[in-house]
């Protein structure tokens, strides 16, 4: 590789409005993780912005890119990303803490119900299957009230029954908060459940459709 | 979310416990050390004022003032005084013996204990005070010679006293010059009537003091300015020369253990903090995810390791002082001692190891966690940005080596212990560089175990090299730990064996010679061959009268000393500078010893003028020689060609060894050969050899716990390590290698690691050794081959062992799982 530069995105110009939800889907390698990353703020472009609510994110350093983050965003990784020492409920409960939330445990144990986890609130991760511990994941991602939530492969490390009632769950709660969803899948019938699909190949934006 | 949260979780989560452990162990050892060493010496030094009978001595010729005494007591310091002369005892009509008299006052002894028997050759029992007014105590030996038993009367001088015991020791029978001959204990107070103190007889008056350090060291302030000529304080060193070296040199070892507790807890503190932040790295990026920013991570981390330190620190230190308690009490047996109190100190040194292992070995991996991209929650593969950086090890050994010379206030053992350290790591980065610039095998290699082994060590090259020299660092501090116990114990030993000469004879007439040494060949007793002695006075050098007074002070002054021929280096001497004579030699000559030549300045070269049997010789000092005080044979400061001296009238003296069961042979002896004088010495080598044998007990104590804190380090040094190759034997098994393949891949590759360890150990421990031998303890270097093989070897075995067990579980689960847990 020494010597080449690699291109991974190029030319990609996308607008998402406020309560929409779009899918972007292609291929392994095709970009899409690396396109959630820079629209999350996770990542920095060698070029180009990101503008999200009037914030170009793009300009801010990662201190304050970070704090965007906590005010505005929520995730849904495919590997479920909860941190192992803590409860399903402390999981749920961190970004509230970390906002210094005051009512952190009651609106953590609100949305583990919302997601059926009710009677689990102090069972670890390692005890709980991979639906249940993305379900944790979703409550989380929601009980930070974020505007935006972004969901990377939410059902990849999931069965076909399990993965339909966690996406199940992710629209319903996605209904209910009014929050833009912007959701990396290579599922292309999980892409279909959104209102707006971005199909991308080799890093270039090839398709735009919305959804019937 | 706070600190303490997060913390919490963690510990219930086990992520800290590795960590907590290595700090908590850290802190125990240091503190544990620490304190069991303080008090330690604080016991022996205890136990070695029982050669004073005292904490502090003042001594002189003369009488020395009552007001000293008055003064102690308003001090609160005990006192008690005693007199030594050398006299006669009378019994019955012609029975009698010159006796060395020791007057004791009420509370003799301050520190000790007497012991005496109820009659001659009975079982000694303890006393609690001295002989009462009108009654004298006699050495067993005295009863036989002067056909008394007890209740018998005996006269020393113009006064009479009733025998009433016999005395067996006195603590501070070593320390006096007048312990010639066999003993007579009486009361200070009958001194008067017996009449044979006179001004300008040779006695020693003594003041003995016992109390707290910090009054006597005041007392003593106040009473050294007005010491008249003669009168001086005496310190335990004085009074036992041998016992002072080996408490020195054991104090020496204990502080090297301690130190060498302080790299090794470090060391194990960086390994399991280094762990420990690549353990958060998946938290940090999530916590970032969810928008913490650097600052508050580095806040989060900061404080959670303050509190850590604080909590460590407070359990360590409750383990130090139970290590420390249990090693008193598996000494109890052995130790006849009171352990002195620690104070402090010991667990203000452990909160400053916990708090310096932190900040240098805890906090730099930990700060660069602030650091951690976010995007690792979505590419879990990204590369680990935590590598150390060379400040970080610089910072780390700045801080080792302060903590280190703190702690033993001796630099030249901290330059030890570093040179030794600095040389394996150099060696490490030499093999770092070679393993990563070597030939390069492709891949994995997976052909044969050979192959694969090597391969994995080039791979993980720079991760194996920092392996490679944690684990050399940690076997060549036990390497060097067991080399100096093991020559600190040989060397007392050697000292020390089971038949050194234990009793000296003196005033040997020329024409006794013949008969006595048959004597003792007769009984089968081992002795040094008997040395002549001449008595003389040295005058003046280089034509110069020195002063004649009798001022011990003074040290260029005219004095007697004994004198001895010989036409040969007497054994166990060093010839400093200089030259040995001929045999036969004419010329007048002498060798001087150099300590004696300090005194006088006197050089090769010089000349001396004696007056020997009042007549005058004048010599040229031809050389100066050492001699090994410790040896328990004759020496003497200066020895004449033997035809300078021979025609002046002269004794002879040895040395030789006696068996307690034999003792009795000193009868007969002394009644076949009543001008000869006998030094006893076997009680006085008995306590000294007490002394040693429990500070070798405590030396071997503190080996094995540093030994255990040694593999403590291992262990965590091949756990840390296990996570990447229990991926990739995983998958290899995923891919079909056999149990073998695997195993003996791993045992290869651990066991080469292990070889480069105990090389480099075994280097770095051979030049701490060198270096602390030379420099910091005074002892011969000595080196160690047998070392090379046996370090190696344990090496190679108990990496290569560690490695595969810990590893094991890759061949028994299935692969499947071992990734998944991964």
């Amino acid at each position: 590789m020494a010597g080449t530069q690699l291109e991974i995105l190029k030319g990609i110009t996308l607008e998402i409005k406020s309560g929409e939800s779009v899918a972007i889907v292609g291929a392994s390698g095709s970009g899409k993780s690396t396109l959630l990353g820079l629209l999350a703020g996770l990542d920095e472009a060698s070029g180009g912005h990101v503008e999200i609510d009037g914030v170009n994110i793009s300009a801010l350093d990662e201190d304050g890119r970070a704090r965007f983050r906590a005010d505005n965003i929520g995730f849904v990784f495919q590997s479920f990303q909860l941190l192992p020492a803590l409860t399903a409920l402390e999981n749920v409960m961190l970004p509230l803490e970390l906002n210094g939330h005051a009512g952190a445990r009651a609106m953590a144990e609100q949305y583990l119900q919302r997601v059926e986890l009710g009677s689990r609130l102090q069972h670890y991760p390692r005890q709980m299957s991979g639906g249940e511990q993305q379900r944790v994941a979703i409550a989380r991602a929601f009980a930070s009230r974020p505007a935006i939530l972004f969901a990377d492969e939410p059902t990849g490390n999931l069965d076909t029954r399990t993965g339909a009632h966690v996406v199940d769950l992710l629209f319903e709660l996605n209904r209910e908060e009014g929050t833009t969803l912007i959701l990396v899948t290579h599922d292309l019938s999980l892409a279909a459940r959104c209102a707006r699909r971005v199909q991308l190949e080799a890093g270039a934006l090839v398709e735009t459709q919305a959804c019937p | 979310m706070t600190a303490t949260r997060m913390l919490a979780r963690d510990w219930r989560g086990g992520e800290l416990g590795v960590l907590i452990m290595a700090l908590v162990l850290a802190v125990g050892l240091v503190s544990g050390i620490s304190a069991f060493t303080t008090r330690l010496q604080a016991a022996l030094e205890q136990e070695s004022h029982r050669f004073l009978a005292a904490d502090l001595v003042v001594s002189g010729p003369r009488e020395l003032p009552a007001q000293w005494l008055t003064e102690a007591g308003a001090f609160g310091l005990a006192s008690a005084q005693t007199l030594m002369f050398p006299s006669m005892v009378h019994a019955g009509d012609d029975a009698m013996s010159l006796v060395s008299v020791r007057a004791v006052s009420d509370g003799y002894p301050l520190r000790g204990e007497l012991t005496v028997s109820p009659d001659a050759f009975g079982e000694p029992q303890v006393a609690r005070r001295g002989p009462q007014r009108g009654e004298v105590w006699l050495d067993s030996r005295l009863f036989p010679l002067l056909d008394i038993t007890i209740g018998d009367s005996v006269f020393v001088g113009e006064a009479e006293f009733r025998v009433s015991a016999a005395a067996r020791t006195e603590p501070d029978q070593a320390s006096s010059f007048y312990g010639y001959g066999p003993r007579l204990l009486m009361h200070y107070a009958d001194i008067p009537a017996t009449g044979v103190v006179q001004p300008g007889s040779r006695v020693e008056y003594r003041q003995l003091y016992a109390g707290d350090t910090a009054t006597l060291t005041d007392f003593v302030s106040r009473l050294e300015p007005r010491l008249a000529d003669g009168q001086r304080v005496m310190t335990v060193e004085e009074g036992q020369p041998g016992v002072g070296d080996a408490l020195d040199r054991a104090e020496s070892f204990l502080l090297l253990a301690g130190s060498l507790a302080v790299v090794l807890a470090g060391v194990a503190v960086a390994l399991a903090a280094r762990r420990f932040s690549k353990r958060h790295m998946d938290y940090v990026a999530i916590l970032k995810s969810l928008g913490a920013t650097q600052g508050r991570i580095d806040r989060l981390y900061g404080s959670s390791l303050l509190m850590l330190g604080l909590l460590a620190t407070v359990a360590g230190c409750a383990l130090g002082w139970s290590l420390q308690a249990m090693f008193f009490q598996l000494f109890a047996g052995q130790l006849p001692l009171d352990p002195g109190p620690s104070g402090l100190r010991p667990y203000l040194i452990g909160g400053a190891t916990s708090l310096v292992c932190l900040l240098s070995f805890a906090w730099p991996p930990l700060r660069r966690l602030g650091q951690t991209s976010p995007l690792r929650v979505l590419r879990r593969d990204m590369p680990l940005e935590n590598r150390r950086t060379l400040t970080d090890y610089l910072v780390g050994l700045a801080a080792v080596a302060a903590l280190m010379w703190w702690y033993s206030g001796d630099w030249r053992l901290t330059l030890a212990v570093l040179s030794g350290l600095a040389l394996t790591v150099a060696l490490g980065l030499v093999l770092a560089l070679s393993l990563l610039r070597g030939g390069r095998l492709v891949g994995m290699s997976a052909g044969s175990i050979w192959r694969l082994a090597l391969a994995g060590l080039q791979r993980r090259g720079a991760a194996n090299a920092l392996q490679v020299v944690i684990f050399a660092m940690a076997i060549m501090l036990l390497l060097m730990l067991v080399l100096v116990r093991t020559s600190l114990i040989d060397e007392w030993q050697m000292q020390l064996p089971d038949d050194v000469p234990n009793h000296f004879m003196l005033n040997v007439a020329p024409e006794d010679v013949d008969a006595i040494a048959a004597a003792l060949q007769a009984e089968n007793i081992r002795s040094e061959p008997l040395f002549p002695m001449v008595r003389g006075r040295i005058m003046s050098v280089n034509g110069v009268d020195l002063p004649s007074t009798d001022d011990p002070t003074v040290e260029r002054r005219q004095r007697e000393s004994n004198f001895t021929w010989s036409d040969t280096l007497p054994d166990g001497n060093e010839l400093l500078q200089g030259q040995w004579w001929q045999a036969d030699s004419d010329e007048k000559l002498v060798s001087l010893e150099e300590g004696y030549a300090e005194y006088l300045e006197v050089e090769v070269g010089d000349r001396m003028g004696f007056l020997v049997g009042a007549q005058p010789l004048e010599v040229t000092v031809s050389s100066i020689r050492r001699l090994d005080w410790q040896s328990m044979q004759p020496n003497f400061f200066l020895v004449f060609p033997p035809r300078t001296l021979a025609g002046y009238p002269g004794t002879f003296m040895t040395s030789f060894h006696l068996d307690p069961q034999n003792k009795g042979f000193l009868n007969r002896f002394i009644r076949e050969f009543p001008t000869v004088t006998v030094v006893e010495m076997d009680v006085v080598i008995e306590q000294i050899r007490s002394i040693i044998s429990q500070v070798s007990g405590a030396i071997e104590l503190v080996l094995g716990v540093i030994l255990a804190a040694g593999a403590l380090v291992l262990i965590a040094g091949v756990q840390a390590s296990v996570d990447a190759r229990m991926h990739e034997s995983a998958i290899l098994r995923a891919l079909g290698a056999r149990r073998q393949l695997v195993l003996g891949g791993l045992l290869i590759e651990f066991a080469t690691l292990g070889l480069f360890a105990g090389l480099l150990a075994v280097a770095g421990a051979e030049l701490s050794v060198l270096v602390l031998q030379t420099q910091a303890m005074d002892m011969r270097y000595v080196p160690s081959p047998w070392m090379w093989p046996l370090g190696i070897g344990f090496a190679v075995l108990v990496i290569g062992a560690l490695g595969v067990y810990s590893c094991r579980a890759v061949v028994s689960t299935p692969p499947v799982t071992v990734l998944r847990e991964l």
